[in-house]
C-alpha cells in the first residue's frame, strides 16, 4: 500500500517537474530561429540581421534569431535539431545535400506564397538554378547564392617570388592549371609561405568538395555524372587528384595536411574561394585580386557552389518563416545580399548595379570572375544519398593525403564504396 | 520469553522498516529502470529493427542488422580491429607507467606530494581541455615536432597518419588517465606491511629482489583487478577519440564505441548502432565475467 | 646496481676528495637517480598545462611562433574579453556550473538513502536490487544513451538540460555514489544506531541524525566526484544539445572555431584556462580529498 502510494506521489512530482521544464510559452509573438553555417560577427550576418530588423519593422510580432553552425557540423546539427523539442523555423540548405533534403519530406512547398505574389516576380528564377530544389510543381529552396569558384591571390608573393600574377597569365592566355602549380612552386621556394591553400584550408577535414572538384573537373573528371555513375576513378579524376597530390608532396607547394597556414594571414599565395571570402581580405596587409579558375586539359570549367533558404515543416511558425524568407528573396534583398552572395535571380544578376555591389571588388573582375562565371558554370555535384556518400568518401580520401599514395586504388575504392549508394 | 503483543509490535516494526527501506531506494531503482535497464533491454529489440532516428521510420527486421555487419560492412572488422590494437596499446602502457610512478612516489623521496598533484591532475582535467591541448601540440609542424627538430628528428605528422595517430591517441590517453591507477597502486603499496621488506632487506635482499619477490606479489590482487578495469574502460574511450582524431585519418582510430555513436548520430541508423552496441555490451560482459571468475580465484582464496 | 629504499650507511670514514664523490653518489646517486627519472616522467604532464596557460596570453601569431616560446613574448589579455563577446561564454559557464550543481544535490539526496537503504535496512529484494544496480555498471553510457536519446526525443526533453540533469543522477555516475554511500555506511559501527533507536529515534531520525553526519566524508567524495563528472561531461551535452544557447563548458569550447572551422587558438585556450583553472585550484586546495575520492570509485580506461 505504503509503497504503491509513494510510487504515484513520485510519478506526480516527477510528472509536475517535466511540466515546468518541457513546456514553454509559444503563442506569446512569434520568434524564429534561422540556421545558418556563417560566423555570427561576420558582415554577412550582420547585413541578414539589418534585413531581419526590417521585416521586424514591418511585421512587429516577429523577431529573427540567425544561429550560426560550423559548416562541418550543420547537418548533423540541423538535423538533430529537427528531431529535437526546439526545432529551428529555416535557413540555409548548402548544394550537394539538397536532394536529400528535398526527399526526406521535411522541407515546406514554398511554391503557393511564392508564385501568389505577384511582386515577387517568382519567374525570375531560371528554372536550371531551382532544378535541385523542385519536385514536380512544389518548390522548397529559394536559391540565394549561386556563387562560382575563384581563386583569390596574394600578388605580393607572386612579386617577391617573380612570377607572373594570375592577371597577367590570363592576359597572355597561359592561365592553366599547370602553370598555376608552377606558380606555387615558386612562391614556396622563394618565400617562407606556401603556394596554394585549399578552399576554406578545409581540404583534410571539412567541405573537401569545393577544392577537389574545381581542380577534378578542370582535369576532364568529376565525382559522379548526372546519371548517379560514380567518377572518381576515370583517368581525368585521377589525374586531377594526382595533380593536387604533387602539389603538397611532390612540391610542396601545397598546404599539407595537419599545418594550419592561413591564405587571409598572408601565408599562402592562393586559394580557391568564392566571392563571399573576399571580404575577409578587406583589412590585408597585402596586395591581392581575384581570377577566374584557370583552364585545364578538360579546358575552361566554371564550378558553381549554390545555397538556398529553406523552411523545415517542423516549423511551430511555418506561416511566418515562409514570409520571411519570401521577403528575403525579394528582389531588393537579393539585391542586396548580392555583394556576397551571386544572385539567383535574372533580373539582379544582369543588373548594372551588380557590377557595383561589392566596393572591394573592381566591375572588370566582377565581369568575368564571378558573372560570366556564373553564366557557364555547372553546381557542384549532388545526390539524394548526398551524407552517407560523403561520410564514406571523407575517411577515404585521407589515405590520398599521404606521400606516395596510389591515387588509383584509393578512387576505385570510392568507386566501390558509393556507387551502390549512387544507384538507390 | 515474549508476549504476542510485543512479537507483533516487532513485527509491524520490521515491515514499517522494510517499507521505508523500499521507500529509500525507490527513486533510485525507478531512475534505474527508466534510464539504465529499460535501455539496455531497448537496445537488444532495437537490433532487431530498422530504425532512423530522422523519419521516425521503425520496421521489425529481425537479424539484418547483424548481417550487414558481419556480411558487408567493411568497416566493423577494421573497427573491430581498432578496438584490440587501441586495448592492446593502452592497457600495458597505462599499467607500467601508473605501476611505475606509484613506486617512485612511495620511495619517500621529498617532493612526493608534488608530484603526485601533477601526475594525477590530468585526470581530473576535463578531455575536451586535454584534446585541444594534445591537438596542438602534434599537429605536422608545431609542438612537439618543433622539438624534435631543435635535435635534428623528422617528426611524422602525428595525428594525419594512420600508425602514428593511433599511437598518438593512446600516449595521451595513458597521460590523462595512468594518475589515477597510480594512486590505486600508491594505496596499495602502502598498505603492504613494512616488515616484509624490512625483513628482506636484513636478510640481504637487494631493492631490485624487494619489489619482484615482496613487492609485486602483495600487489597481485590490485594489479589483476587494474588490468580488467581498464581493459573495460579502454573499451569505453569515445570522448577523446572523437576531440583527438575523429576517427580519422582513413578511420585508423575509429573505435567500436566511436562507430556506434557514429552510426546512431551522424548516420542516424539506430537499429544498426544497436546492433553494434549490442556487441559492445558481450564484449564487456565477457570481461566482466572473467574478473569476477579471477577475483574469486586470486583474492578470496588468499586472504 | 643497487638500489635501495633508504640511503645506505657510511661504512668507512672518508679518504680523499675522490672517494668522496664516489660515496656522495653512492649514498645520493640512486636519489638522484630517481629524482631524475621522476622529472623527466613529469614533463608530458606539466608541459600541456603549461603551454595551455602561457599560450592562452599570446597572441594568435605567437602561438605558431618559431622556435616555441615558454612565455608570451607581448601578453594578450584581450584573449580573455573575447572569449566572452565571440560567444555567450557566460553564459555556457552558468550553464555548466547551475547544472552541474544540480546533479550533484540531486545525487547526493538519492545516493545517500539508497546507500544507506542498502548498508542498513533489511527488505525483501535488497540483494537482487544491488546486484542489478552493480551489473548495469558495465554498460556504457554511450550504448544506453542511443535508447534514453529515443525516450527524451518521445518526451520532448532533447534541447533541453533536464537529461543532462537526470542521466547522471540516476544513471551510471549516480549508481557509482550509491555504492560508495553503502560502503561507507556499512562501515559505521552498527552500536551507535542502535543506541540512536533505544533512545527512540525513527529510522528517518537515525538516518539523518545519526548516520548522515558520520558520513560526511562520503558525502564529501560523492560531491567531488559528481561534479567533477558533471563538470566536464561531454558525451551527453554532445547528443542532446544541439542549440547553441544551451551549450555547456566542453561544447562551448569545441565550438570557439572561425566560421569554416579552423580553431582559433588563442581565444580557445583562454576559454579553456577558464574552464579548467577552477578545477585545478580546488584540486589544490582539497587535494587529498580529491584523490581519496578517486581512488574509491575505482579505474578507467
Amino acid at each position: 500500500m505504503f509503497v504503491r502510494k509513494s510510487l504515484f506521489v513520485l510519478t506526480l512530482i516527477s510528472l509536475a517537474v517535466l511540466t515546468v521544464f518541457g513546456v514553454s510559452a509559444q503563442d506569446t509573438p512569434v520568434t524564429l530561429r534561422y540556421t545558418l553555417w556563417i560566423g555570427a560577427d561576420s558582415p554577412q550576418v550582420a547585413l541578414f540581421n539589418e534585413l531581419a530588423a526590417a521585416y521586424t519593422a514591418e511585421h512587429p510580432n516577429v523577431t529573427v534569431t540567425f544561429e550560426s553552425i560550423p559548416f562541418g557540423d550543420y547537418q548533423s546539427v540541423v538535423t538533430l535539431q529537427l528531431a529535437g523539442n526546439d526545432p529551428p523555423d529555416a535557413g540555409w540548405i548548402v548544394e550537394g545535400a539538397a536532394r536529400s533534403w528535398v526527399e526526406s519530406g521535411v522541407l515546406s512547398d514554398l511554391a503557393p506564397a511564392l508564385q501568389g505574389d505577384a511582386d515577387y516576380n517568382f519567374d525570375d528564377f531560371s528554372a536550371s538554378t531551382l532544378g535541385l530544389w523542385t519536385e514536380g510543381d512544389a518548390v522548397y529552396g529559394v536559391p540565394f547564392s549561386t556563387s562560382p569558384f575563384i581563386v583569390l591571390y596574394n600578388q605580393d608573393l607572386f612579386v617577391e617570388a617573380g612570377v607572373p600574377t594570375p592577371e597577367e597569365l590570363i592576359a597572355s592566355g597561359e592561365w592553366t592549371w599547370e602553370n598555376l602549380a608552377a606558380s606555387a612552386k615558386a612562391i614556396a621556394d622563394a618565400t617562407d609561405s606556401y603556394g596554394l591553400q585549399s578552399n576554406d584550408a578545409a581540404l583534410y577535414t571539412g567541405n573537401f568538395w569545393a577544392t577537389l572538384i574545381p581542380i577534378m573537373r578542370g582535369f576532364g573528371g568529376d565525382a559522379w555524372s548526372s546519371d548517379n555513375a560514380c567518377q572518381f576513378n576515370t583517368p581525368e579524376s585521377v589525374a586531377g587528384l594526382q595533380f593536387i597530390h604533387d602539389m603538397i608532396f611532390v612540391d610542396e607547394s601545397m598546404v599539407p595536411p595537419g599545418a594550419e597556414v592561413d591564405f587571409f594571414a598572408g601565408a599562402a599565395g592562393m586559394t580557391i574561394g568564392q566571392l563571399s571570402r573576399v571580404n575577409r581580405l578587406a583589412t590585408a596587409e597585402f596586395a591581392w585580386s581575384i581570377a577566374p579558375l584557370p583552364e585545364g586539359d578538360g579546358g575552361y570549367q566554371s564550378v558553381v557552389g549554390q545555397a538556398a533558404m529553406v523552411v523545415f515543416n517542423n516549423s511551430q511558425n511555418r506561416e511566418a518563416a515562409i514570409d520571411f524568407v519570401r521577403f528575403l528573396t525579394t528582389e531588393e534583398n537579393v539585391a542586396r545580399i548580392a555583394q556576397f552572395f551571386p544572385p539567383a535571380r535574372e533580373s539582379v544578376l544582369t543588373s548594372e548595379a551588380l557590377l557595383q555591389a561589392n566596393p572591394l571588388v573592381p566591375a572588370a573582375l566582377m565581369q568575368t570572375a564571378v558573372i560570366d562565371a556564373i553564366q557557364q558554370g555547372r553546381v557542384l555535384p549532388s545526390s539524394a544519398q548526398f551524407p552517407r556518400i560523403e561520410l564514406l568518401v571523407r575517411p577515404a580520401l585521407d589515405e590520398l593525403w599521404v606521400a606516395g599514395a596510389d591515387v588509383q586504388a584509393v578512387t576505385d575504392s570510392i568507386c566501390e564504396q558509393i556507387s551502390p549508394l549512387l544507384a538507390r | 520469553m515474549q508476549s504476542s503483543a510485543v512479537v507483533r509490535r516487532q513485527m509491524s516494526l520490521a515491515r514499517k522498516d522494510e517499507l521505508i527501506g523500499y521507500l529509500f531506494v525507490a527513486p533510485q531503482m525507478i531512475g534505474f529502470l527508466l534510464f539504465v535497464l529499460g535501455p539496455i533491454v531497448a537496445v537488444f529489440l532495437f537490433s532487431t529493427q530498422e530504425r532512423n532516428l530522422l523519419s521516425g521510420v521503425v520496421n521489425p527486421v529481425a537479424f539484418a542488422n547483424f548481417d550487414t555487419m558481419l556480411q558487408s560492412d567493411r568497416l566493423f572488422p577494421k573497427v573491430l580491429g581498432n578496438s584490440l590494437a587501441f586495448t592492446l596499446g593502452l592497457v600495458p602502457l597505462n599499467l607500467l607507467l601508473s605501476l611505475t610512478l606509484a613506486v617512485l612516489l612511495t620511495r619517500k623521496l621529498r617532493g612526493t606530494l608534488f608530484f603526485r598533484t601533477l601526475f594525477f591532475a590530468p585526470v581530473i582535467t576535463s578531455t575536451v581541455a586535454w584534446a585541444i591541448v594534445w591537438r596542438f601540440l602534434l599537429q605536422g609542424e608545431q609542438g612537439i615536432n618543433q622539438l624534435l627538430d631543435g635535435v635534428g628528428i623528422d617528426g611524422p605528422n602525428w595525428l594525419r597518419e594512420p600508425g602514428w595517430a593511433m599511437a598518438s591517441v593512446i600516449v595521451t590517453r595513458v597521460l590523462k588517465t595512468a594518475g589515477l591507477n597510480m594512486i590505486i597502486f600508491m594505496s596499495a603499496i602502502q598498505n603492504i606491511p613494512r616488515e616484509y621488506d624490512e625483513a628482506a632487506s636484513v636478510d640481504g635482499a637487494n631493492a631490485r629482489q624487494v619489489f619482484f619477490r615482496i613487492t609485486l606479489p602483495q600487489l597481485a590482487p590490485t594489479i589483476l583487478v587494474a588490468l580488467v578495469l581498464t581493459i573495460i574502460g579502454s573499451l569505453q574511450v569515445f570522448d577523446h577519440i572523437l576531440l583527438m582524431t575523429n576517427g580519422g585519418p582513413a578511420n585508423s582510430t575509429a573505435v567500436l564505441i566511436y562507430y556506434i555513436w557514429f552510426q546512431a548520430f551522424r548516420v542516424f541508423d539506430i537499429g544498426y548502432a544497436s546492433a553494434l552496441a549490442v556487441v559492445l555490451f558481450l564484449i564487456v560482459l565477457t570481461a566482466t565475467a572473467v574478473q569476477w571468475l579471477l577475483r574469486q580465484r586470486f583474492i578470496y582464496n588468499e586472504r | 646496481m643497487n638500489v635501495s629504499t633508504y640511503p645506505a650507511p657510511l661504512s668507512e670514514p672518508l679518504k680523499s676528495p675522490a672517494d668522496s664523490v664516489s660515496a656522495f653518489i653512492y649514498r645520493y646517486g640512486n636519489k638522484l637517480l630517481l629524482y631524475l627519472l621522476l622529472i623527466a616522467l613529469s614533463i608530458p604532464f606539466l608541459f600541456p598545462f603549461w603551454w595551455m596557460i602561457t599560450s592562452a596570453f599570446k597572441p594568435a601569431n605567437d602561438i605558431f611562433a618559431y622556435p616555441l616560446t615558454l612565455l608570451p613574448q607581448t601578453w594578450r589579455f584581450e584573449n580573455f574579453v573575447e572569449v566572452f563577446t565571440f560567444q555567450p561564454f557566460a553564459r555556457h559557464y552558468f550553464n555548466s556550473l547551475y547544472i552541474a550543481v544540480l546533479v550533484t544535490l540531486g545525487t547526493l539526496v538519492i545516493s545517500s538513502l539508497s546507500g544507506y537503504a542498502f548498508a542498513r535496512i533489511r527488505f525483501r529484494g535488497s540483494g537482487l536490487f544491488f546486484l542489478l544496480l552493480l551489473s548495469a555498471l558495465m554498460m556504457p553510457t554511450e550504448v544506453t544513451i542511443i535508447p534514453n536519446y529515443t525516450l527524451m526525443q518521445i518526451l520532448r526533453l532533447t534541447d533541453t538540460h533536464i537529461p543532462l540533469i537526470i542521466l547522471p543522477i540516476l544513471g551510471g555516475n549516480g549508481i557509482v555514489a550509491c555504492f560508495l554511500m553503502r560502503q561507507y555506511f556499512l562501515g559505521i559501527p552498527q552500536d551507535l544506531e542502535e543506541a540512536g533507536f533505544l533512545d527512540g529515534l525513527t529510522r528517518w531520525g537515525i538516518f539523518w541524525r545519526i548516520a548522515m553526519p558520520i558520513a560526511r566524508p562520503a558525502l564529501i567524495s560523492v560531491t567531488i566526484l559528481t561534479f567533477l563528472y558533471s563538470w566536464n561531461a561531454f558525451l551527453e551535452p554532445l547528443v542532446f544539445i544541439s542549440n547553441s544557447d544551451l551549450y555547456t563548458l566542453p561544447l562551448s569550447l569545441r565550438s570557439i572555431t572561425d566560421e569554416y572551422g579552423q580553431a582559433m587558438w588563442n581565444i580557445q585556450l583562454a576559454a579553456t584556462v577558464l574552464t579548467v583553472l577552477p578545477v585545478l585550484v580546488i584540486y589544490a586546495i582539497a587535494q587529498r580529498h580529491v584523490v581519496e575520492s578517486f581512488a574509491l570509485s575505482g579505474s578507467k580506461g
